[in-house]
């Protein structure tokens, strides 16, 4: 029986059957997960402790997003982890029962249950040993399932702190599988420098497109730099090179990387879109404030431009999270600097075009919309040494639905008048994803 | 075959007996090498496979043993039928009708079974290993007449052999799905049970070197990761 004989028996069981239950979930998330494509009902909140506030700890903060809910739009639950790591990033498993989160400085890595009562995610397992697991590597960032592991960026390493890093996998029961180094120009691995690219062997985000056998990442700043006063980094001259100017493109079965694009100014986020012909990836430059698009060409080859500014270069507005829309046609892209969103068309992508923009608040960093795009949730902390100072330093979680044309603010969690901290990566719960 | 193997480890060359083996398969395959030249590309998986043996397989974990029944009803333990060789696991239930899970791997299944017999002497080394997470419908008599065209296939000693099992309950299920990490969520309707499609490359010392799930189920994948894996054990 070849494979189209049994599709068509699949064809007929499936009409036979009737509808079947799809899973569901927001734009961003690795596409080997379940995804929430109705309400979501939580989202938790990666949050750092802040000295003298509350418990002073990072926790897991839980709201209430349930429509129904009494509770709806405020904190259901807090789960502090004991201390202060700098709390930045987190991922869920492929299977989407697992919520892994990293801690910057500390290289802490806490994985929380959010299947068994996803309304009150509990601690399940944290990983002591990343630096020595992975040989060295430092500052666990983004986490991507894959099918059985979890793929983790660094952004540093224990040598010399700076921005030199790897890919760290793990299996999904928390072990360590393997430890992949960027590509450097003393070690290309095989990996080809495109044009006047310079590998740099930085690290930051990291996203696939399975059909492509494509994996790309980006590339930030290390330890010494993430860990420094904002200011004061910005008056070192020597910390201001130690920026990553790469996106680096993988193989993603071997793990191999095949190509260095230069992409200059601390390439951050990378969103793939979900169109079976999309065969292009965004991402934003916090340094130079630029948008740039890594496409296959028409010869099959990938290839990397920047495609629009995000509003004015000149005065560093400091691009951080961006967000896709489902249909691939609306990218939102968060500023620090100046609080704003500005909603970027990118129908052509390559001729984006800026066509909404909203200040926050006085400083922003992540967004996630649900999966139909009406509900866009912002968040306010970049890191604790980097975040504004004084009355500037609003730590918030905000709620707006989108009409097509405005954002329209729904509810909104002042994080430091709860005395729960710096509000950093959200991500989407729902009871709906599990059964049993 | 199996006899020049036997008397090549009495002859005391069993430490370079997987390079004799591989080279074996591979003069007799060349035609057809890689392995992955077998197969059609699919327009779902728009790249070309890797060289076999130029990258890595990782040891992601040891798979769990527990007790399984073969179409005969009789009781196995699943490391020893899967230990000494290559394996493809996959977990399925005969009643899905997600598009998106058990027919993908079954369909993926059999055009490896199938394709197999154009690559002679593999059925040494390979083997595929179909276990039911349904052992309520899925009983030995369920898995008997599923597994019927492949008892009756009169090239079957020409292809790789494929163990479809099920299990007595879950009590002795539920170990071997949370070795593997095979999720299963039974529904509120009692025929469907959602789950995430897995299948498990398993090396002959019970170890997943790797897994695969929706949009990596490539028949040209696997088959490179198994060659990928003959070639490794021919290197060390």
């Amino acid at each position: 029986m070849n494979r189209r004989e049994f599709g068509a028996l699949v064809v007929a069981a499936a009409a036979a059957a009737g509808p079947f239950r799809a899973f569901a979930d927001e734009t961003c998330q690795s596409p080997y997960m379940p995804k929430i494509t109705g309400q979501e009902e939580f989202v938790y909140v990666w949050t750092l402790g802040v000295e003298g506030m509350g418990d002073e700890q990072d926790k897991l903060v839980t709201i209430d997003l349930r429509p129904d809910s009494p509770m709806r739009g405020q904190v259901i639950n807090s789960l502090s982890v004991g201390g202060r790591n700098e709390a930045h990033h987190g991922g869920f498993s492929a299977d989407r029962r697992y919520f892994w989160t990293g801690g910057l400085d500390t290289n802490r890595i806490f994985i929380f249950d959010v299947h068994t009562d996803p309304s009150k995610p509990s601690l399940h397992k944290t990983i002591e040993s990343f630096v020595k697991d992975s040989g060295g590597v430092v500052g666990p960032h983004t986490f991507f399932a894959l099918p059985g592991s979890m793929m983790i960026t660094g952004l540093s390493n224990d040598d010399d702190h700076g921005g030199r890093t790897a890919l760290v996998e793990y299996n999904d029961a928390g072990d360590y599988v393997a430890t992949y180094w960027m590509p450097t120009t003393s070690d290309m691995q095989g990996a080809v420098a495109v044009g006047d690219a310079v590998a740099d062997g930085y690290g930051y985000d990291i996203r696939a497109l399975i059909r492509k056998n494509i994996m790309l990442t980006s590339s930030f700043t290390g330890w010494s730099n993430y860990m420094m006063d904002f200011g004061q980094m910005l008056q070192d001259t020597d910390a201001m090179k130690r920026f990553g100017n790469t996106i680096v493109q993988w193989d993603l079965h071997t793990r191999q990387p095949r190509k260095v694009f230069n992409v200059p100014g601390a390439p951050l986020e990378i969103r793939f879109p979900w169109g079976p012909n999309a065969n292009y990836a965004f991402s934003t430059t916090a340094l130079t404030s630029k948008l740039w698009l890594i496409y296959e060409d028409d010869s099959g080859e990938w290839q990397a431009k920047d495609v629009a500014d995000i509003g004015n270069p000149a005065d560093i507005p400091l691009p951080v999270d961006i967000s896709i829309a489902a249909d691939d046609q609306t990218l939102w892209v968060n500023s620090f600097m100046d609080g704003k969103t500005r909603l970027f068309d990118i129908s052509d992508p390559h001729n984006p075009s800026q066509i909404y923009e909203k200040t926050i608040d006085r400083q922003v960093n992540m967004v996630s919309q649900s999966w139909d795009g009406k509900r866009v949730y912002f968040s306010s902390s970049l890191l604790a040494n980097w975040d504004k100072k004084g009355d500037d330093d609003v730590q918030y979680l905000r709620a707006y639905t989108w009409d097509g044309k405005e954002l329209i603010e729904d509810f909104d969690i002042d994080f430091y008048k709860l005395g729960l901290g710096r509000a950093h990566i959200m991500r989407f719960g729902s009871s709906e994803l599990y059964t049993s | 075959m199996r006899v020049l193997k036997k008397l090549l480890i009495f002859s005391g060359v069993a430490a370079t007996l997987p390079a004799l083996w591989y080279t074996l398969i591979a003069g007799q395959a060349a035609p057809t090498r890689p392995f992955a030249d077998v197969f059609t590309p699919h327009e779902e998986f728009q790249f070309d496979p890797p060289k076999p043996g130029s990258y890595t397989l990782n040891r992601f974990k040891t798979v769990p043993d527990g007790h399984v029944l073969d179409v005969n009803g009789q009781r196995h333990s699943l490391a020893a039928l899967t230990k000494g060789k290559i394996n493809l696991v996959s977990f399925v239930y005969l009643m899905c009708g997600d598009e998106n899970g058990c027919p993908i791997a079954m369909s993926t299944l059999f055009e490896i079974h199938d394709a197999s017999q154009k690559l002679p002497g593999l059925r040494e080394d390979v083997q595929l290993i179909t276990i039911s997470f349904d052992p309520a419908r899925d009983t030995v008599e369920a898995i008997n007449s599923f597994a019927y065209p492949l008892q009756i296939d009169a090239n079957a000693d020409q292809k790789l052999k494929w163990h479809v099992l099920t299990s007595a309950d879950l009590t002795d299920l539920q170990p071997i799905l949370d070795g593997f990490g095979q999720v299963i969520d039974r529904s509120n309707d009692q025929e469907v049970i959602n789950h995430l499609l897995r299948m498990y490359l398993v090396d002959r010392e019970g170890i997943v070197r790797n897994v695969y799930g929706l949009g990596t189920i490539d028949p040209r994948l696997l088959i490179t990761d198994v060659e990928t894996l003959l070639l490794e054990e021919s290197r060390s």
